[in-house]
């Protein structure tokens, strides 16, 4: 009726692309966050009373610790930094790095939780059709990189929002770099038009 | 055309060059235009067998605008004759303590052109790889890798920005002092600075199997007809769903089409040429396997090539 007259018809054929609401969603994959607890640690005390702890001087300066509950693990240095890895999202960083301070709190340090920051989220994403990386690089960009003898996948280091996509030629893509959830939604946006353009139709 | 003017025929005739006196001569009148010109020519030709010892060639090399001073410094040799004086000796060996900014720079050209050499490849590529090594040497940057590897680096760019790429395999294989992994991050390292400092003039395409295969066809010694059949093969699988590295593609290729030949070439030939893995040629052709029919150009081969399928 009057509705459905004005539908807009999908520019490309495929009706995926002009409506976000029927792209894939990217998933997270990894959150890496560091956190200063503002005071030098005894590693080795750590790595005496605490459980799940491992410290191998000789072969790196961090104690290394890991929780259940977010599933992730901790680099402890002396300097009383960390650094908080494996998280699925966000807050779920946030909680582990309190919980990791918890732990060190109870042995008896002296612990404020200060500079929390997120550095690293890792996002992967499958746009369900094998991609012509080949016909991609030739359109280019000072932003591609593509060399199929070193590694089998594109790598397409977007400016705004700064981030790297490695795009694979089945179609799967891995987001990385990003520093806050919004970005990686938002480079996908960016992203998705420009890697349907380069289908491989067989 | 007439070429100079004679004053005694009064117009403009056809001179011969007489090499041996140097003349230039009317070929009307005999009038000798032109005396005593002078032959621009090398004096000496030195061959590669003979001795180094009694070389006469009075002069040095040409101009090399990638060195400072053009190369063109002069230097004093030992005396012959082993005349031990204490002047002629000692001068030979002040100089060379001497500091030559261009030490370095002179002998990576001299590693880069043995490498080229072994590659087969032309002074055009050479010359190129010496640019760009003079480029990043000029950034002091480079002081802690590999040198073998940022020299193969470059020899890599300088051949992909030719249009003559040759596989990173190819010259992993010339040079001794590195490994695949370590060239490719030289060449990341490489690009990344000349980009920042020219400003996006690096213009390296990628890489296609069709680039490799005449390269690696004649290195096999196939016939024209294969060398063809390949060439076309080759252009129809860049359609497909195919996720291998072009290398491997055309090494794929070859494989079939020679196979599918009456000269087959057996696989550890193939291997060796490409520098790809046995075992990786054999899976790329299990992946061809489904399209060979629409690869293969009619003309080549018919049905023979579905009965064909071994593993």
């Amino acid at each position: 009726m009057a509705d459905t007259d004005q539908v807009m018809e999908p520019s490309i054929d495929n009706p995926f692309i002009s409506s976000p609401a029927l792209h894939p969603r990217p998933t997270l994959q990894n959150v890496v966050s560091t956190v200063n607890f503002g005071c030098t640690l005894d590693l080795k005390a750590i790595v005496r009373h605490a459980r799940n702890t491992e410290y191998n001087p000789k072969r790196f300066a961090a104690a290394m610790m890991r929780i259940r509950e977010p599933k992730t693990t901790a680099l402890i240095f002396s300097s009383g930094k960390i650094v908080c890895t494996g998280a699925k999202t966000e807050k779920q960083s946030l909680t582990a790095a309190r919980k990791y301070a918890r732990i060190i709190q109870k042995l008896g340090f002296d612990i404020t939780f200060n500079d929390f920051k997120i550095q690293n989220i890792v996002a992967s994403c499958d746009v369900g059709c094998p991609l012509s990386l080949v016909r991609m690089s030739t359109f280019h960009g000072e932003f591609l990189v593509y060399e199929p003898e070193l590694f089998p996948g594109l790598i397409y280091r977007m400016k705004k929002p700064k981030v790297a996509i490695l795009v694979f030629p089945s179609g799967k893509i891995v987001i990385a770099g990003a520093q806050k959830t919004d970005e990686i939604f938002e480079a996908f946006k960016n992203i998705y038009p420009v890697l349907m353009s380069f289908r491989k139709t067989k | 055309m007439a070429d100079l003017f004679c004053p005694e025929c009064k117009k403009f005739t056809e001179v011969v060059f007489d090499h041996s006196a140097g003349d230039t001569i009317c070929s009307e009148c005999g009038l000798v235009l032109e005396a005593h010109s002078v032959d621009e020519t090398s004096e000496w030709r030195t061959f590669s067998n003979e001795s180094a010892d009694n070389d006469p060639v009075r002069v040095g090399g040409p101009y090399n605008p990638l060195l400072s001073s053009g190369g063109l410094s002069t230097v004093i040799s030992k005396p012959n004759g082993g005349s031990s004086e204490f002047l002629s000796s000692s001068l030979g060996k002040w100089q060379g303590r001497g500091s030559n900014p261009d030490r370095n720079l002179i002998q990576a050209f001299k590693a880069i052109a043995t490498m080229s050499e072994r590659l087969g490849l032309v002074t055009t590529i050479k010359d190129r790889a010496n640019e760009i090594y003079k480029k990043i040497e000029d950034q002091k940057l480079l002081r802690g890798r590999n040198q073998d590897a940022i020299m193969a680096a470059c020899l890599y760019i300088a051949c992909r920005q030719e249009n003559k790429p040759r596989t990173v395999k190819e010259i992993c294989s010339i040079v001794h002092g590195t490994s695949k992994r370590e060239i490719g991050r030289a060449k990341e390292f490489i690009v990344k600075h000349l980009e920042l400092e020219m400003g996006q003039s690096m213009e390296i395409g990628t890489i296609h199997a069709g680039d490799y295969m005449r390269r690696f066809c004649s290195n096999l010694g196939m016939a024209n007809q294969e060398v063809k059949a390949a060439q076309e093969a080759v252009q129809k699988s860049e359609e497909l769903d195919i996720r291998r590295s072009p290398i491997s593609i055309a090494a794929a290729i070859i494989y079939i089409i020679s196979q599918l030949s009456d000269d087959k070439k057996p696989l550890k030939d193939i291997s060796v040429v490409t520098r790809v893995a046995e075992g990786t040629i054999k899976n790329s052709f299990k992946d061809l396997s489904p399209h060979l029919s629409g690869l293969i150009p009619a003309w080549y081969a018919t049905e023979e090539d579905i009965k064909n399928l071994q593993p």
